[in-house]
């Protein structure tokens, strides 16, 4: 037994000396690379294999059929004349600046609302919230039908309330159409801003609330400079998903516009699409799609830096 | 030695497999095995028929997947593109010249030629099949415009229900008649977001003038042509009265044909489809009339479907057999049988709607209708914001000027046209 024993020890010292790597920071290195690995493999086949290749496909004249043609930066310097694709990214920032501030206090005023013990509270927390378990697509179909002139029960509403006629057509302007587009967005995407808001609003301790009263404090005064401030990362968070979504709006007007009136109401990702599967022209829609991107990161870099430094306070 | 053996069988082996893939080209090879067909998903009601009978009277087969309609386009494209595609595809006739002008289709010039009927095959479906002088795909089924009428409203209006319109100006007429009887009636309807329903609806008005919208080889637009004005004009005098119903404007298609269903339009343009589904319905008392010029003439949009054999089909002994029994007595009467229009029309008189007159306008439409030809129809015609759609809409529901929104459309059609 000894014996068999004895040289174990020793090379295991004699390897040691020569060959040090494997050190207990290295193992666990190594462990925390195999452990991370599937994901990584998962972000690398879904997301930046693709990301290469759309910008790799944004420098040539690729047609969805035929031979591809390398062109440089041409796709990105027609973009910057092409009228179609900025009259889409001034329509999607109309859309982006009127519909975030109507999302968030929608979705904060329910926070607040649900924002207590209790039953009741839970069963309205649940009704809120159940429109954003509905697809989008088929909620843009919903809504289509409700707001559809003659047929629709939303234009019966409207006789009742005095706001139009049976036969008034709200989607023949293009105001009247990005009116219900966006009641539509409202009804179907403030439920999950008042859950992300409410955990928030549940996150704050209620000692400090508690001591703003005492304190004097009156309940508009402590949501002003007590809850709003403390709010901030999860507000920080909201903002991020709700100006991303709206700048890559495309499903609700595809389906409840088809880009009409008078192509008033195309979105930039509607132009891509356009661009891409309409056209077939997938290298310049690649180049729009690397143009919305900058952008998008842009806004959100700038998001997170405004709302950053409340981390730490 | 070993080594030479070894290379002879290897190149022995390439060769046959060689040979094979010559032999599964060639027409005139036994036709068996098993060959793949694609069509889109409104073409259920009738393609299982369709292939059950050839599969139960050929050694053959021929087994169907159905494609979603609104992506076949963009499936197909991408499948032919990576190889993977079928080996035969029903294509809506519009996209025949892009698909042939980008290689994915084999040339069926030989297999067109061998058919006795080739002459009574639909022309128009024959014209858009060919590109650069060779043919790519057999004519299939076929559609026509026509426009329907309500004859109930015809007649509370004091209108002659046998004598449909035939003019812009009697058209008016009987509109202003039917929109007098009150009671939220329209004497119009159109889906106004559409274009591919717009080349099929409101284009034979000025065909049937005498204009045009696209040069025959399709090189040039004409957008901006006079009987282009005088039909956007008479389509927004109709809008302007107060004549159309109101979901035109932003109809994207899904709402014109229930709409005239409802009882309370008088007339619409629609295709062979619509005769299925009214007749079904059994509410309302309908004709069908030719689409009028603006002081007469008729004219009609023919489409439908043709059906080709892809570049990289593996079982093409299969597949052109397919193709050309597709346009056989058989196979027509089977179409025909599910209310789709033959694309014969030697045979059409015979096998298609013959206890029922108003198909007859359809069959005689079908023989006499046209088709613009362009490889780039999608993006000029087909999108529903893209030049054609955007000027009808402008002209028609916009208060614009109607030449302006013409030159605007003819330009951008142009540029996409010259870009290719």
């Amino acid at each position: 037994m000894v014996t068999t024993l004895s040289p174990t020890p020793r090379t295991a010292t004699a390897r040691r000396r020569p060959t040090p790597w494997l050190t207990q920071r290295r193992r666990r290195q190594l462990a925390g690379l195999a452990l991370v690995s599937p994901a990584l493999l998962v972000v690398g086949i879904f997301f930046l294999i693709p990301l290469v290749m759309t910008f790799w496909m944004s420098l040539h004249d690729w047609p969805l059929l035929g031979e591809h043609r390398w062109v440089g930066l041409d796709n990105y310097t027609r973009a910057l004349h092409d009228r179609n694709w900025l009259d889409s990214v001034m329509f999607t920032l109309k859309y982006t600046v009127f519909i975030t501030p109507l999302l968030f206090v929608s979705g904060l005023a329910l926070a607040v609302l649900v924002n207590r013990p209790g039953r009741p509270a839970r069963v309205f927390q649940t009704v809120f919230f159940l429109p954003v378990v509905i697809g989008f697509a088929a909620a843009a179909y919903l809504w289509l039908y409700l707001a559809q002139p003659g047929i629709g029960p939303l234009s019966d509403l409207s006789v009742h309330a005095g706001l139009g006629t049976r036969e008034s057509n709200w989607f023949s302007t293009s105001a009247g159409a990005l009116v219900v587009v966006v009641l539509m967005v409202v009804w179907k995407v403030t439920g999950m801003q008042m859950i992300l808001l409410l955990s928030g609003l549940q996150a704050i301790p209620a000692e400090i609330t508690e001591a703003a009263r005492i304190d004097g404090a009156g309940p508009w005064k402590s949501f002003v400079h007590i809850v709003l401030p403390l709010l901030r990362p999860t507000l920080a968070l909201v903002l991020v998903f709700s100006v991303a979504g709206s700048l890559l709006a495309f499903d609700q007007f595809f389906i409840m516009t088809a880009g009409g009136p008078s192509n008033s109401t195309i979105t930039a990702v509607y132009q891509i699409y356009r661009t891409s599967f309409i056209n077939f022209d997938l290298g310049y829609g690649a180049a729009l799609s690397a143009q919305l991107m900058i952008v998008l990161g842009a806004v959100s870099a700038v998001q997170m830096l405004l709302l950053r430094k409340t981390d730490f306070s | 030695m070993a080594v030479a053996a070894a290379v002879a069988t290897a190149l022995l082996g390439l060769a046959a497999c060689g040979g094979d893939d010559e032999n599964t080209s060639s027409a005139t090879d036994e036709p068996v095995g098993t060959a793949t067909l694609w069509a889109r998903d409104n073409q259920k009601g009738f393609i299982n028929l369709l292939t059950g009978a050839y599969n139960s009277s050929h050694e053959g087969k021929v087994k169907v997947s159905v494609v979603p309609t609104g992506s076949f386009v963009q499936k197909f494209g991408t499948a032919a593109a990576s190889g993977s595609g079928p080996d035969i595809a029903s294509i809506d006739l519009v996209y025949l010249p892009y698909f042939a002008s980008k290689g994915v289709l084999d040339d069926l010039t030989a297999v067109q030629d061998e058919l006795p009927w080739k002459d009574s095959l639909s022309e128009a479906h024959r014209k858009l099949a060919v590109y650069e002088g060779k043919t790519y795909a057999l004519p299939f089924t076929a559609e026509a415009s026509v426009t329907f009428y309500n004859k109930d409203l015809f007649t509370k209006a004091g209108l002659d229900p046998d004598k449909p319109p035939t003019s812009y100006a009697q058209m008016l007429d009987a509109a202003r008649a039917i929109k007098k009887l009150g009671g939220g009636n329209y004497g119009f309807v159109m889906a106004g977001q559409c274009g591919g329903c717009n080349i099929f609806e409101f284009a034979p008005h000025v065909w049937a003038s005498g204009g045009e919208v696209l040069s025959q080889d399709g090189r040039s637009a004409q957008f901006d042509s006079p009987e282009v004005t005088d039909a956007l004009e008479f389509y927004r005098t109709l809008w302007q009265e107060g004549l159309m119903a109101p979901s035109s404007k932003t109809d994207s298609g899904a709402t014109q044909g229930s709409t005239f269903q409802s009882g309370k339009i008088g007339m619409v343009n629609l295709g062979a489809f619509f005769v299925q589904t009214l007749a079904a319905d059994h509410k309302i008392d309908f004709g069908v009339a030719p689409i009028v010029g603006k002081d007469g003439g008729t004219a009609s949009f023919a489409g439908g479907d043709e059906i080709a054999v892809t570049a990289g089909a593996k079982n093409k002994a299969v597949a052109y057999d397919f193709v050309k029994w597709a346009t056989d007595e058989q196979a027509q009467t089977i179409l025909a049988e599910n209310s789709i229009v033959p694309v014969r029309t030697d045979l059409v008189g015979s096998i298609y709607g013959t206890d029922d007159d108003r198909y007859q306008v359809l069959g005689e439409s079908m023989s006499t209708g046209r088709t613009p030809y362009s490889v780039v129809e999608n993006a000029i015609i087909n999108d529903n914001n893209g030049p054609w759609a955007t000027m009808i809409n402008k002209a028609v529901f916009g208060g614009g000027d109607v030449k302006a929104a013409q030159a605007e459309a003819q330009k951008a059609a142009q540029a996409i046209i010259d870009a290719g």
